[in-house]
């Protein structure tokens, strides 16, 4: 055999074959043993609950920093997505509404984003037009109003109570549907600038009902109620109260909180027993009345199954009071 | 001529073995990404066990909260808690986490003057 080739070709296989033995032995039979991880290299389901945790412990300790620095070493992607996982179940099991504005509180701070957290966390959805600041009222257009001063409020201000102060009350769709989002703290005025005139108009929605269909898909059961919220566009509409009604009781719901059907859906299970009435909005404005569970027509069972109801809402003329 | 080939192949062979084994443990380690809580740095853990606690008293699932330290200590759930409640008595620290981990060791099944002295059932 040619000299050369054993003195070139056999030591480079050893070389070769050296680095193949000492990679599958660093990489497969004694590989670096990680005994000192962060939460960050959880795996996945374990990550999930610590996301969980945090905000759990939050909602025990009241402690915001601790909070956001136990998520600290873990990717915003992992993190919203489950804050918003569990306030939305945490929503539809009913936790209480400490509980909830607390986990909104951490889930808003971390840049998460979901219709239950509209519910307990009003300013979620605010834009700058609706919160007025010193420097924006400041350099706000001028807009005559034709009551009186408004009142300073108790707290100082580095403004001077004029009428200009009125914020950017506006017919936009945004300023529109805050007004049906229930809580006190969603007046439009901040409480730094001056309070608004009391003649300002407070907008109301008022929605109709447009479609009442019985749905007799049976994979679907037991039979519901299935409500549909749209805007003005037949966009639909989240964060809208939606109440049912029956003799002794009442249930609520917010569209939105079932995202997987749609932003503006809301459901209610229904007893082969009640009749029932469906309120919509801030103000329960009854709109259907007199709804209760039939039988499917066109069946060819002795006893025809129930069906459920599909009840669309749309958004009407706002109106100001 | 054949004892110098034997010889360049062995030296060669060790310096392969050597590249490849600073490879695979300095250069391209294996790269862990879905670890336990068990491999959690001491500081995560015991951040692990307060969280599990502070979380048990707002869920009251005690089975869960359980099956979350298992996975610290498998088979002694109580172990961690009592472990770092201890400790936290050494440090003098928290009174509101030692209580959560003292109302947490009592539901495990704990049962000691420690815990019942923070829960403020001493006798």
């Amino acid at each position: 055999m040619n000299p050369r080739f054993w003195r070139w070709v056999v030591p480079s296989l050893g070389l070769v074959l050296g680095l193949a033995l000492g990679l599958v032995y660093s990489w497969v039979i004694n590989p670096v043993q990680l005994i000192n991880t962060y939460p960050g290299l959880l795996r996945s389901d374990y990550r999930h609950d610590w996301i969980r945790l945090a905000a759990l412990s939050y909602v025990a300790d009241d402690d915001l920093g601790k909070a956001q620095a136990r998520l600290a070493s873990i990717e915003s992607d992992d993190i919203i997505p489950a804050l918003e996982t569990l306030i939305e179940d945490f929503a539809v099991v009913g936790h209480t509404a400490e509980t909830m504005r607390k986990l909104t509180t951490l889930a808003k701070s971390l840049g998460a984003n979901t219709p239950a957290m509209f519910v307990y966390a009003p300013t979620a959805r605010d834009t700058p037009t609706t919160q007025p600041t010193v420097a924006s009222t400041q350099s706000a257009t001028p807009t005559p109003m034709p009551t009186t001063t408004p009142s300073p409020s108790p707290m100082p201000t580095n403004t001077p109570p004029t009428p200009t102060q009125k914020p950017q009350v506006t017919a936009t769709s945004e300023i529109t549907y805050q007004s049906v989002i229930p809580s006190p703290s969603l007046t439009i005025s901040p409480t730094n600038t001056p309070s608004l005139p009391t003649a300002t108009p407070t907008p109301i929605l008022t929605f109709q009902m447009v479609e009442k269909e019985q749905i007799c898909d049976f994979a679907t059961s037991p039979p519901h109620i299935e409500v549909l919220v749209q805007d003005e566009d037949e966009e639909p509409l989240d964060g809208i109260q939606i109440w049912l009604i029956w003799d002794d009781g009442a249930d609520r719901a917010i569209t939105g909180l079932k995202p997987d059907l749609g932003s503006g859906y809301a459901d209610f299970q229904m007893d082969s027993d009640l009749t029932y009435g469906l309120g919509v909005g801030e103000l329960g404005q009854l709109l259907v009345t007199r709804l209760r569970p039939e039988p499917c027509p066109d069946q060819d069972a002795d006893t025809p199954p129930i069906g459920s109801w599909r009840i669309v809402f749309q958004l009407g003329l706002v109106q100001t009071e | 001529m054949k004892r110098n080939v034997l010889l360049n192949s062995m030296i060669t062979l060790a310096v392969g073995l050597a590249i490849g084994i600073t490879i695979g443990w300095v250069l391209w380690p294996v790269e862990y990404t879905n670890t336990p809580p068990q491999l959690l740095r001491q500081d995560y853990r015991d951040d692990y066990v307060i969280m599990v606690a502070e979380t048990y008293s707002v869920e009251q699932d005690l089975g869960l909260a359980a099956d979350r330290l298992d996975l610290i200590a498998p088979g002694e759930p109580q172990r961690p808690v009592i472990e770092l409640a201890n400790r936290l008595i050494d440090a003098g620290e928290n009174t509101a986490v030692l209580t959560a981990l003292a109302e947490l060791a009592r539901d495990l099944g704990v049962d000691n003057e420690a815990i019942r002295l923070h829960l403020g059932e001493a006798e």
